[in-house]
């Protein structure tokens, strides 16, 4: 490497500004340890932009000094560091060699006051190791009480998740369920309809039930008011009498016979009566007649 | 060459700059002390021309100080000066500052040449061994001397110098180094 060159590259410069990169930084560094020359330039250059900044300088407001020094020293005293080497020893060594340099006379009084009050070798070890315990423990404390705040968490969520299906199932089956009084009220007030109402026969006097038929439409709902409970495996089916033959309108569900509630039936095109009969489950093709339980005409 | 060169205290400043870096090494705090009344002028003076407030340059320099004394330990005597280091040291601190405050918003348009702490002049008082601010501006050229004082003062790249200046980057380049040379001359 021509040493003049790079000399007069002005990298130096660059350097003691400031504005190169860490990696152009540590390799002028490499390139001054090697060769003196550079060393002695750049250390040229770094006093004559040294002397610019302090062409530049301002005395502070004397009342800073006190200020700045007491901030200075509370801010290394708040950072824990050990004061362990204060040898008395040292400090009037150094007092006494520097003692005819004019700049480095010791501090004055009061700044060494504020200076050896510094109270410190023996509390702060086991102080420092105090609060390093503090520490764990908040830690530990702290990192339990996550957990358990994240494990409620975690319930809540469920629960809320839980909470928010069967609030919705509920709102679906209110939903069909309003849907099916809005049609069964809308049957019951409708002038198309007919209603018949079905008594008891002999067999079961206290029977009584109700249809709704619409002629136009062929409709036909099934009303229960009383029904004696089928035995099991059977069940109560309707009759359409049309010029006195049965037609089957279909089996009437449990909650139907129950009187829980309307049901539509199959359409039946024509019809001058209506019975029941109790049948096996699932409906037969003709009415067994002597398990009739209710009949009426319309 | 000069009235002002840099001949009888180089020799004393340089001994008593030693021991203060031997105080400092010995973690000797009565040390800062005496830190402070040597180099708090000039630090100050620089701080200040960067961060423009009274109230912040003495928290940048107390907050340096700090550091100094903390990163004591990484400061190699062999590679510079003490006064070099903790200039630099307070320096980005400085800069630091006013880029964290999104001072370069508002000010990076406004010359350096109109901000007031420009306009103090250097302390009559100060050390003999160092030239006066007139005397350098004088030897510098105008262009010159905006240049190092972006780079210097206002943390710039040298890339942003040339696209604040809109100059070419090899144009600031050269008169950076060619700034640099001049201050060099004047004190050797």
């Amino acid at each position: 490497m021509n040493i003049q060159e790079y000399i007069e590259s002005g990298i130096l410069e660059e350097y003691a500004l400031g504005v190169l990169s860490e990696m152009e930084r540590s390799e002028v560094e490499r390139v001054a340890e090697e060769h003196p020359e550079v060393a002695r330039e750049l250390l040229q250059v770094q006093h004559s932009l040294d002397a610019y900044a302090e062409a530049h300088a301002v005395t502070p407001p004397d009342d800073m000094r006190e200020r700045v020094l007491r901030g200075w020293q509370e801010a290394i005293r708040n950072s824990g560091e050990q004061q362990s080497q204060v040898p008395p020893v040292t400090a009037p060594q150094m007092v006494a060699s520097s003692a005819p340099e004019p700049v480095a006379v010791p501090a004055p009084p009061q700044e060494n006051g504020v200076v050896r009050q510094l109270p410190t070798a023996e509390p702060a070890p086991s102080r420092l190791k105090w609060l390093i315990a503090a520490s764990v423990a908040l830690l530990v404390l702290s990192g339990l009480g996550n957990y358990l705040l994240y494990s409620r968490l975690q319930e809540t969520e469920a629960n809320l998740e839980v909470a928010q299906t069967e609030q919705s199932r509920y709102a679906a089956t209110q939903q069909a369920a309003l849907k099916e009084r809005d049609q069964e009220l809308a049957v019951l007030r409708s002038a198309d309809f007919r209603s018949v109402e079905l008594k008891g026969t002999p067999k079961a006097p206290e029977a009584l039930a109700r249809v709704y038929y619409n002629p136009t439409t062929k409709a036909v709902y099934v009303d229960v008011r009383n029904l004696p409970a089928p035995p099991s495996g059977k069940q109560y089916q309707l009759w359409a009498l049309d010029n006195g033959k049965p037609v089957d309108a279909g089996v009437l569900a449990t909650a139907t016979a129950a009187g829980d509630s309307i049901q539509q039936m199959k359409d039946i095109a024509s019809a001058q009566a209506f019975a029941m009969t109790v049948e096996d489950v699932g409906g037969v093709a003709s009415p067994t007649l002597s398990t009739m339980t209710v009949i009426g005409n319309l | 060459m000069l009235p002002v060169s840099a001949t009888t205290p180089e020799s004393v400043t340089l001994e008593t700059e030693n021991l203060l870096v031997q105080r400092l090494r010995d973690r000797d705090e009565g040390a800062m002390t005496i830190f402070y009344d040597k180099y708090s002028a000039a630090l100050y003076g620089v701080i200040l021309r960067i961060v423009k407030k009274e109230e912040l340059a003495e928290d940048v320099l107390q907050e340096a100080m700090v550091k100094i004394w903390h990163s004591f330990p990484s400061y190699d005597a062999a590679k510079g000066r003490l006064f070099t280091w903790v200039m630099n040291v307070c320096r980005n601190l400085a800069i630091d500052k006013i880029r964290s405050r999104q001072y370069r918003v508002g000010s990076r348009t406004q010359p350096i040449e109109e901000s007031a702490a420009l306009r103090q002049a250097a302390e009559p008082s100060f050390r003999p061994e160092h030239i006066g601010l007139q005397e350098m501006t004088r030897q510098l050229n105008p262009e010159q001397r905006q240049i190092v004082d972006l780079l210097y003062f206002g943390g710039f790249t040298q890339s942003e110098v040339a696209e604040e200046l809109n100059l070419p980057l090899g144009t600031v380049k050269t008169r950076a180094r060619a700034a640099i040379k001049v201050l060099s001359k004047l004190i050797r």
